[in-house]
């Protein structure tokens, strides 16, 4: 420890943050709320600003970042693993361009590219494109947090006579789980924003508000589900700072 | 202060920007039956338009028949969103556009209920909006771009469909097959599909309606067959295209979305002549004159002010080479 003051002072900070950010986030989603339920609704507003559809579609959005999240999460990793084990490195390339692709290609081109390629509509087509779009920072923090362990360590586990698996399961593993879940967190924002386009081919969510309050300039409608859509992804930011603390190495944390 | 003023800096650059923007307009003309009128001579003005293939066409309409006129037009069609462009005009970046009374009433008024007569709905949204906006409604177009929803001409004999009294017996007779394919904005609005099923007196079960964007709406009709019938509007060129049979409003539910020109008061007091230039090329605005304008930008391709300058040549509104005079 080079710094204990300033490492303790950002851990203090950090501490903070964990406390305050859901509260800041559901104290803005109140007065929000309080605001537009509070002023005088129109007919077309008022299709729009009411706690079953706020709270339906809401949900969708819920639905549909939880799936990609567990979507993620059981391709991007293991798929990670695979990659840095030395037999499987030469498909690495190939493997991270596919990603790429996903990554760059522009959201709403990959979800309605998927519509018309499939037939679809829902949640599916929604979430299947959305998943590969987040699938990117998982898999490359997983990549470099394998990568990054002292080979001195993996050494040493092989030479107390631990087997491949266990040293992947006991050293290497626990040791790049920071990486998983800082990438996980970029993949949930990530998750959370797309999942606004799902309007577009019959996967509702919060998208609906913004588009319906933007085509029809009723600014309250848009407001909230705007809002709305940024506290989840401040939440859900929030949820993958919770796991990095509490899922993260004891030793490191 | 050095940040502020780099703010400041930024923003004088960035309006400066916003008010120098625009080009010339792309393509020549020389008077037709439009002869140039000399109140118009050199007076500067800006044309504006939606992001869409007709809007587009119609500002280029209007940017022709005011150069033929004299008139020193600026380019500013193109601009991405209907907020936007509406935002555009009563800040005065921009003099003159089409605009729809049904869009104006609802959306930028902020009515919610449409009035069903043309006439009627576009003297209530002339009078309202130069109250409140200062913005001059004229020349009112037959062009009524409204909703409509359209089917293959496949479907449509099938399940025996020509008006929307029909759509409402097969729900009610046949519900499985009574599937729509929507917009968001046409899922909320008063007069869209909440009231079109009252007024019909019919109901579809949610798992019946697909909100989607509007241009997947017509995959979906005939590729994928997701639903027999989408929400378009009655212009869009790829009714033509995909050879698609459009359902007939019989109880005339859906508002009526004529387009007429916009004008800003100030300009439109120094010089009404604006008015009277592209009166005749309203008058003449059919929805088939439309649906084939748009569809040789959509479906055909080309480029808009040509499509736009053909139409005016065609028409004899202007000409390439300027008339031919005949002395006599």
């Amino acid at each position: 420890m080079t710094a204990p003051t300033a490492e303790r002072g950002s851990r203090r900070a950090e501490r903070i943050r964990l406390y305050a950010q859901p509260l800041i986030v559901l104290g803005i989603v109140g007065v929000v709320l309080a605001w537009a339920f509070s002023s005088d609704l129109d007919d077309i507003e008022k299709r729009s600003i009411n706690a079953s559809t706020i709270l339906s579609l809401t949900w969708q959005h819920v639905e549909i970042t939880a799936v990609v999240t567990a979507l993620v999460l059981v391709v991007a990793v293991p798929l990670g693993v695979v990659l840095t084990r030395r037999w499987a490195k030469p498909l690495a390339p190939l493997v991270l361009g596919i990603a790429n692709i996903g990554q760059a290609a522009p959201a709403v081109g990959l979800l309605v590219l998927f519509f018309l390629a499939t037939g679809w509509t829902g949640f599916w087509v929604v979430v299947l494109p959305t998943a590969l779009y987040a699938l990117l920072p998982v898999l490359r923090n997983t990549m470099v947090g394998l990568q990054q362990v002292d080979p001195s360590l993996v050494e040493a586990g092989r030479g107390i006579g631990m087997s491949g698996f266990s040293v992947l399961r006991r050293i290497e593993f626990p040791l790049a789980v920071p990486f998983v879940l800082a990438g996980l967190r970029t993949a949930l924002v990530l998750a959370v924003g797309v999942a606004t386009l799902a309007m577009l081919v019959d996967g509702g969510g919060l998208g609906v508000m913004i588009d319906t309050g933007y085509k029809l300039r009723r600014t309250s409608v848009l407001v909230v589900g705007a809002v709305l859509a940024v506290a989840l992804a401040l939440l859900v930011d929030w949820l993958g700072a919770l796991a990095e603390q509490l899922l993260g190495p004891r030793g490191l944390r | 202060m050095r940040k502020a003023v780099a703010v400041l800096a930024c923003v004088a650059l960035l309006s400066g920007c916003g008010l120098s923007a625009g080009s010339s307009v792309p393509l020549e003309v020389k008077p037709g039956s439009i002869r140039p009128i000399p109140q118009l001579r050199d007076v500067e003005i800006t044309v504006g338009s939606k992001d869409f293939s007709e809007q587009i066409i119609l500002g280029y309409l209007a940017e022709f028949a005011l150069t033929a006129a004299g008139a020193k037009v600026r380019d500013l069609t193109n601009i991405s969103g209907s907020n936007s462009q509406r935002d555009a005009l009563t800040s005065g970046q921009i003099d003159l556009v089409w605009e729809y009374t049904g869009t104006s009433w609802i959306s930028y008024l902020g009515n919610t209920d449409a009035i069903p007569d043309a006439a009627a709905q576009f003297e209530a949204v002339r009078k309202a909006d130069l109250e409140k906006n200062k913005v001059v409604w004229v020349n009112m177009a037959p062009l009524d771009n409204t909703y409509a929803f359209a089917m293959t001409k496949q479907n449509a004999q099938r399940l025996g469909i020509k008006t929307t009294s029909d759509i409402a017996r097969l729900a009610k007779e046949n519900p499985a097959e009574a599937t729509f394919c929507v917009e968001t904005e046409f899922a909320n609005r008063n007069d869209g599909f909440p009231g079109l099923q009252q007024t019909y007196g019919f109901s579809v079960k949610k798992e019946n309606v697909r909100t989607l964007a509007t241009g997947a709406i017509y995959p979906a009709m005939t590729d994928s067959k997701i639903c027999n019938f989408g929400e378009v509007f009655t212009t869009d060129g790829r009714i033509l295209a995909l050879d698609l049979a459009v359902v007939e409003d019989d109880k005339k539910f859906f508002p009526r979305y004529n387009a007429a020109l916009n004008i800003r008061q100030e300009l439109f007091e120094k010089h009404p002549e604006i008015a009277e230039v592209i009166k005749p090329i309203a008058d003449r605005l059919t929805n088939d004159v439309m649906l084939r304008l748009n569809a040789q930008v959509d479906v055909n391709g080309k480029d808009p002010a040509d499509v736009a300058r053909n139409w005016l040549v065609e028409q004899g509104f202007v000409t390439l080479t300027g008339p031919v005079v005949t002395r006599g």
